[in-house]
């Protein structure tokens, strides 16, 4: 088992399921808020649903609307268990704080290489620690 | 992060489990960027006001404010709508995109926000003062603020500064700290800048190069405010550039800490050309001429029908120019308005080329003399956009 600090920017300890975007995500007309799926034709998640996973990416890009669609996935109950980003912005700050959803960043490492979609995570923010159960 | 005995209560939820939740967003987005307090802000501008890039998902965080009845604690305008709240069906708009943006509109307003549906607040009366704190998030009157006026705000997002306008806080760090508003590159200015177009390409230029520096322009020999908000929309626009200095002419150049210059640069008369020739490429029949990105002043307005004279514009072309309302309502600018109508010119307000949707939509081939409305409307690949000075667009258009 493998660990990887963290910073936490919003707290909660959950275990869950991997699902990384190896590129930046747009929130703002790259997620639907209704259903929780990825709808950015460029990422190859393209058609996956974010709903109950951990969501791993690099950074956000786009519009600071994207704070609302992260907002509006909590309230149409379909939004990511958690997030975990490399370098934490305002746009997914903001929509993390407002929807609830424990969100982390500042690892020592590049978190959309050493975590891979299906790995059975567990995110500590009692410890800043994410702990990686390879599948 | 230090935080009054107020400003605690606030994030302990004793006014409520929304300005608790403003009030934990603008304290978190500080503690990343490294504030240590939260200082109260002047007046907040905000954005995240056109249905066509807020959407649906605004509406489920109007109910969570609406639920505790919040109103902002300091002055606060809003950005650009998608539409002229009056002339709206005469640009092209449908029943349920108009329902929408009134509803979004209405929504701002039972929180106390004044709905000037203005990106540039400066030109009608709301001048930043040296030294003020503010929560802005258009990103070109950001810059103007920082830069024309000497006020201090970053580029906050649409949710930030409604959480700054609500609360009457934002957090102290970034061009809001003397140290963070030095200029890093020195840029001679060679070439000659005269129209606004120059300006916007300037700008437009420095961007794309120097992304997220902050500038300090040499041999530039006038400014008037257009012409600063031209530079600096086209800055932020192809750059997130929020701050720069013009020496001899903006009100930190002269006292501005010039020793963390790495680099000089010059802007000549090929690199001018550059610019203009990246959105001239292609020479088609011109359906649409759009001004006003950012929005344009009475002078700016009158500088059209001046250049036009006693020209009209071509049959088949639409000349539409963007502005807001508190500047075109009174009497002395009706009597222009009539004047320019009469030539083929349509004034709009509230809304601009980039928020609206019609522009895009209805029209492909574009002509303006904004860089920032160029890139805007060129990055989704559909249409086309010249960048020319008004005076070429005015002798290519009328007869």
């Amino acid at each position: 088992m493998k660990t990887i600090k963290i910073r936490t920017i919003v707290e909660g300890t959950v275990e869950g399921i991997a699902l990384v975007s190896p590129i930046p995500i747009s929130f703002f007309g790259g997620v639907d808020a209704e259903t929780g799926i990825i709808t950015d034709s460029e990422n190859p998640l393209f058609g996956e649903s974010l709903t109950d996973k951990i969501f791993v990416f690099p950074e956000s890009k786009g519009s600071t609307v994207g704070s609302y669609v992260i907002y509006g996935l909590s309230v149409n109950n379909v939004a990511p268990l958690a997030l975990i980003a490399n370098k934490a912005e305002t746009i997914v700050i903001a929509g993390a704080i407002l929807a609830n959803i424990p969100f982390v960043d500042k690892t020592d490492q590049d978190v959309t290489i050493s975590i891979k979609t299906g790995d059975k995570l567990v995110i500590d923010t009692t410890q800043n620690i994410i702990k990686i159960k390879k599948e | 992060m230090f935080l009054t005995k107020e400003q605690q209560k606030m994030l302990d939820g004793e006014f409520g489990h929304a300005i608790a939740k403003l009030t934990q967003l603008i304290v978190k987005i500080g503690e990343v960027n490294g504030a240590t307090r939260l200082i109260p802000i002047k007046n907040a501008q905000i954005a995240g006001v056109s249905y066509l890039t807020v959407g649906e998902p605004i509406f489920t965080f109007f109910n969570m404010l609406s639920e505790d009845n919040v109103k902002v604690s300091v002055p606060s305008w809003l950005n650009p709508a998608g539409m002229d709240m009056k002339k709206w069906k005469e640009m092209g708009i449908k029943n349920d995109f108009a329902e929408k943006q009134r509803k979004i509109i209405q929504q701002y307003q039972k929180m106390g926000i004044q709905p000037t549906l203005t990106c540039t607040p400066y030109l009608i009366g709301h001048k930043p003062k040296f030294g003020d704190h503010l929560a802005w998030s258009e990103s070109s009157a950001v810059s103007v603020a920082n830069a024309y006026y000497g006020a201090r705000t970053n580029r906050e997002g649409g949710p930030s500064s409604l959480a700054s306008a609500i609360t009457g806080f934002t957090a102290d760090y970034g061009l809001h700290k003397k140290e963070n508003r030095v200029p890093k590159i020195v840029v001679d200015v060679k070439a000659t800048i005269t129209h606004f177009s120059d300006f916007s390409a300037l700008g437009y230029w420095y961007g794309e190069k120097f992304h997220g520096i902050i500038p300090y322009f040499k041999n530039i020999k006038n400014t008037n405010i257009d012409q600063v908000k031209m530079l600096g929309a086209a800055m932020a626009a192809s750059g997130s550039v929020a701050h720069f200095h013009i020496a001899k002419h903006t009100p930190e150049a002269e006292k501005v800490d010039l020793s963390y210059i790495s680099e000089t640069v010059t802007f000549d008369e090929n690199d001018k050309k550059q610019i203009y020739d990246h959105f001239n490429q292609i020479k088609e029949r011109v359906n649409l001429v759009v001004i006003g990105c950012p929005h344009t002043s009475l002078e700016d307005v009158k500088l059209i029908d001046s250049s036009l004279g006693d020209k009209s514009i071509k049959e088949g072309i639409k000349f539409w120019v963007f502005s807001s309302q508190e500047l075109m309502q009174n009497d002395k600018a009706k009597k222009l308005l009539t004047n320019l109508e009469e030539k083929g010119v349509k004034i709009f307000t509230d809304t601009c080329m980039v928020v609206s949707p019609v522009v895009r939509e209805n029209y492909k081939n574009i002509v303006t003399n904004s860089a920032k409305a160029a890139f805007y409307l060129t990055r989704e690949g559909t249409n086309n956009v010249n960048l020319l000075s008004l005076s070429e667009i005015i002798e290519r258009v009328s007869e």
